[in-house]
This record gives structure tokens, sequence and C-alpha cells, in this order.
């Protein structure tokens, strides 16, 4: 039986779809094997190379460098907000107390603000206190974008843990800390877990104030991108080569966490 | 311990840190954005001059530029993102090995560096050897050796389709979320009465969707205004301030030129816009329950 006009309409749109969304990182991981010659050409046939990997993380270029105040950015900023995010949530979660809604109102609207409105004034403090061009410049700030963000998420994620257990076990006489750290936490763990993923690209992928705080020695990988623009024109196969650096394990990450996708950063806003 | 006062000891962390990093800094730049200082000539903040700064910003033209700029970006990329989102989500309702596929692939964009996706989208429109360039060189030639990011309307063209390329498939996970929770009782009874597929998503389906279709408008709306990264790494403001949006002037104003007072107060105007919209929103949400309850 032949399938109708409509399946086959159907799966071609779905190819084009993919398609168009492939390309373009298809087209930056070719690039990064190429040799300079053949960046600019467009021909397929190419032998592929590593030399590009291997100069971006010789000098000038030092991309070891870049990826490695990445990691520890990302990381530590993860560390600090996932925590105490937590404990916010299960707290926005679980009571019911006075100026609770406020509260969680006005860390919400945090989110609203602009990242421009938060870096001017960052600049100014950062400038006389002499910590300009540091990674803890960039950890504090990025503190400012993530944790409003995980609480919501997590919050989302408490909400979906029915209740009864954690009743049940005060009654037979556990304190609430208790509660927190032997039921909860456990059970909230994938969620808390899909939270610190979400929060870790979040941080990688920080460009506004890594390209305001930083000069030299914590610059990240998204503004080391920047670099590869000299006086001799744009480097494209090594700016492709720090492109698939950036993207590679952001990319596992989003994978890795594919199920919860939907819930993301705006678990709280459809409901 | 008494729960009520763990319930506040519990939210002290992260409130400290909230604190800290955004409301003391807030208040900081409100501060500053009734104040002269040009980093230039002085190390510490200057004098008041009450609301000379947000005066200004009215008779400058760079800002009343960013501002239109800003408006013709956001209207377009919501627009399409909010189309092509739901459309996407309507196409991938179904169950099949394509449109799983499909799906796992479209998470890729958003966990992209939106830097990156601005220097990959610059490398492809290049008109000497960008792939994207060439390639519709060759199927149209009238278009071969177009300056794409050269000219005002193609660069914010190009702006605006990179911002959709990373944003339509996160809105599109949005969508099908809706989806999921709408009903398909209604739906099935309207394909038994024969009604067209046509007929169903507009009069069925789309109906159920606003209050999602709402707040994923709101949230990109939200994101558009914000967009920086991509205006430096793609089309840098230009040609000319053709690309200019609000945040990559205040920007600018505040570290290419060192005006702090302006800066500051060009910021806290994006602010007043944001959260006048964030309120509306809100608004149109609790009417949208309303209605859905009445």
């Amino acid at each position: 039986m032949s399938k109708s006009v409509f399946w086959w309409v159907e799966r071609a749109l779905l190819l084009l779809i993919s398609t168009i969304v492939l390309f373009p990182i298809a087209w930056m991981f070719l690039t990064a094997f190429k040799r300079p010659r053949d960046a600019y050409s467009l021909s397929l046939d190419f032998s592929p190379t590593l030399a590009n990997f291997a100069t971006v993380f010789a000098d000038p270029w030092n991309l070891g460098d870049m990826v490695l105040n990445s990691v520890i950015v990302a990381t530590v900023t993860v560390l600090i907000a996932v925590p105490c995010a937590s404990l916010a949530a299960y707290s926005f979660s679980r009571f019911r107390v006075k100026g609770r809604k406020f509260l969680f109102f006005l860390i919400l609207s945090t989110q609203f603000i602009p990242a421009v409105v938060i870096v001017l004034p960052f600049f100014l403090m950062f400038r006389s206190l002499g910590l300009l061009d540091t990674r803890i410049a960039l950890i504090i700030v990025n503190l400012a974008i993530v944790t409003p963000f995980v609480i919501w998420m997590i919050k989302g994620f408490i909400d979906a843990i029915p209740t009864d257990s954690e009743e049940a076990a005060m009654i037979d006489g556990a304190s609430r800390l208790r509660v927190i750290r032997d039921i909860v936490l456990p059970m909230a763990a994938p969620g808390i877990l899909t939270s610190s993923i979400f929060c870790f690209i979040l941080t990688w992928n920080e460009f506004l104030f890594a390209l305001i705080l930083t000069r030299r020695d914590a610059v990240t990988l998204p503004v080391g991108l920047v670099s590869f623009r000299t006086e001799r024109g744009d480097l494209w196969e090594l700016m492709s080569a720090a492109g698939v650096m950036i993207t590679v394990p952001i990319f596992i990450m989003a994978l890795l966490i594919q199920k919860h996708f939907t819930r993301g950063m705006t678990a709280g806003a459809v409901k | 311990m008494q729960d009520r006062s763990l319930s506040y000891l519990l939210l002290v962390p992260a409130f400290l840190i909230v604190l800290a990093t955004t409301l003391y800094p807030l208040a900081y730049s409100l501060v500053t954005a009734f104040r002269e200082w040009d980093l230039t000539k002085q190390r510490r903040p200057g004098d008041f001059v009450g609301l000379e700064n947000f005066g200004h910003a009215f008779t400058e033209p760079g800002f009343q530029n960013s501002l239109w700029v800003t408006t013709i970006f956001v209207l377009t990329s919501v627009a399409l993102t909010l189309v092509i989102a739901m459309s996407l989500a309507l196409l991938l309702r179904r169950k099949g090995k394509m449109h799983t596929f499909t799906r796992v692939i479209l998470i890729l964009p958003f966990a992209m560096s939106p830097a990156l996706i601005g220097v990959s989208y610059r490398f492809m429109f290049n008109p000497e050897f960008g792939v994207i360039a060439k390639g519709l060189g060759a199927v149209f030639p009238a278009l071969d050796g177009t300056p794409w990011l050269a000219s005002p309307d193609l660069a914010m063209a190009i702006l605006v389709l990179t911002d959709v390329w990373h944003w339509a498939p996160y809105m599109t996970f949005m969508c099908l979320g809706g989806l999921a929770s709408v009903p398909r009782e209604t739906e099935e009874a309207a394909r038994i009465d024969g009604a067209s597929t046509l007929r169903i998503i507009f009069g069925i389906v789309l109906p159920q969707m606003r209050g999602v279709l709402l707040v994923v408008a709101v949230l990109k709306t939200i994101f558009a205004l914000k967009m920086f990264d991509q205006v430096v790494t793609l089309t840098g403001g230009g040609p000319g301030t053709s690309t200019e949006t609000l945040a990559f002037f205040i920007f600018n104003v505040g570290f290419k030129w060192y005006d702090m007072g302006y800066a500051s107060a060009l910021a806290w105007i994006l602010t007043a816009i944001m959260m006048l919209i964030s309120i509306w929103y809100v608004r149109m949400l609790l009417s949208e329950r309303k209605m859905a309850t009445a």
C-alpha cells in the first residue's frame, strides 16, 4: 500500500527542519578540521587535519587557559548556586509563610533585569576593588543571573514530589532537616542534576559579563572567539576549532537532560 | 526547630546572593544614573545632576536609533519565533522515529553559545566564501555577491534569522508542552464530524493554546530586548548603526564613551520597559485564568 501524500510531505518537512538546524553546526565542525586554504573553499573534498586545534592551544591563542577559566567559573557558579537555590526552592515549595509570595516575586523579577544593567555597577565596583579580569568577578556576576533561575527550576521539580512520605516521617518523629536530607534531596536529585546542567550551560555560554569584565587573565571561551578577529582578517578555521571546543561538552550535557528539556527554564511559567 | 523560622532560614543563603549580586548593584546603578560620571575624567563618582542623564536620552539620536532598531528586531523575531515554534510543535506532536529524531536535533541550537552563533553566521554569509551566500548565489544568480552583512536591511534580517534559529526550537518545546495538556476529545469529535485539519487547528487547538502562546510571546520579547551577544559577534552594530540594539547601545555608552551616568540612566530605561511588559503580561495571564474558570 502506498503512503499518502501527506505522509511524504510530513517526512520531507521534518528532514528540512533537521537540515536547517544541523547545517550551521555541521559546517562549523567541518571547518574546524580544514586547512586554512580549504576553509575558504566550499569543497567537501579535503583532507582533514588536527592542526587548527594544535594552533589554538599554542601561543598566542592559549585556548587551554580559556578552557580552564570557563570550567572553573561555570563549576564554581554551579557549586554555589545550586545548594543555596535548592534550600530556598524547598522553602518556597513546602511552607506557606507570610511574605513568602513577595520574596518569591522579588527573586523572580530579577530575571527580567537585563544583564547590561547589572554589569555597569559591577564594572565600577570591581574596578575600585581591583577585581577586574579575575575569575572571582565572573563567578559573582554569573550568580546574579543563575540563582533566581535555578530556584525557579528546582521549585518546579520539588512541587512535583508527593508530600506523603515526608509527612509520615515527621509523624514518626523525624526533624524537618532530616526529612529534607533523607527523603526530599534523594527524590529531587534528578531534578537538581538537570537544573545544575542548565545552570552550567548558561554560565559556560555567558558572553556579556566576560567581555566587559575580563581582558587577558580570566577570558572565557565565548569571548576568546572574538580574539580570532585579527588585522589579517577573521581566522575562520581557528574560530571553528574554538567553537567545537565550546560546543562539544555542552551538546553532550544537553542530550543527557533531553527528557527534562520541556521543564527547562520556564518550568513555572506554563502552569 | 519551628517550621516557621526554618522556612526563613532556608531562604537566607539564596536571598543573600540575590541581595549582593542584584539588588545592591541595582541600587548603585540607580544612584549613578543621577550623577555626572565620565570615567575618562574622574575616578570617583561625580556630582548629582538630577534628571539630566534621563533627559539626554530624549534628544540623543543614538538612543532613538537604538530604540527603533530594538522595536523592529523584537517585533520581527517574536512574530517569526511564535509562528515557527507553533507550526513545528503541531508537526512534531505525533509519534514516530523521525519525529523523535527531529526533537532531539532541536535541542542543539538552544545549547549553543549565542556568541558562537553570531560568529558562525557571519562566516556563512561572507559574500566571497560563505557557504550560504555562495549557495544562494548558485541557486539564484541575481543574489551572487550580495554584501549580506554590509547592507543595513539585510544585516538586520540576518540578525533576526540567527535569533529565530537560536530560540524557535526551544519555544517549540514549550508549545509541545502546551499541546500535551490540551484535551484531545473535542478535536477528535470535530474530526469525526468531518472538519478539515486547518479548521481544527485554527478553530479548536489554537484558542486552547492562547495561554501558552502568550507566555512564549512575552518570554521571547524579554529575551529579544536583552539580546546582545550576536550583535557583537555578527554585525558589531553595523553597518553604520543599523543593528545597534538598546543593550548594545548601552554597552557602547558605558564602555566606549565611558559615560557611566548616562549609561546607567539608559539601563534603567531599558529595565523600565521590560518591567512594563512583564506587568502587562501578568495581567493578561490573570485575566486569561479568570476566563478559563468562568
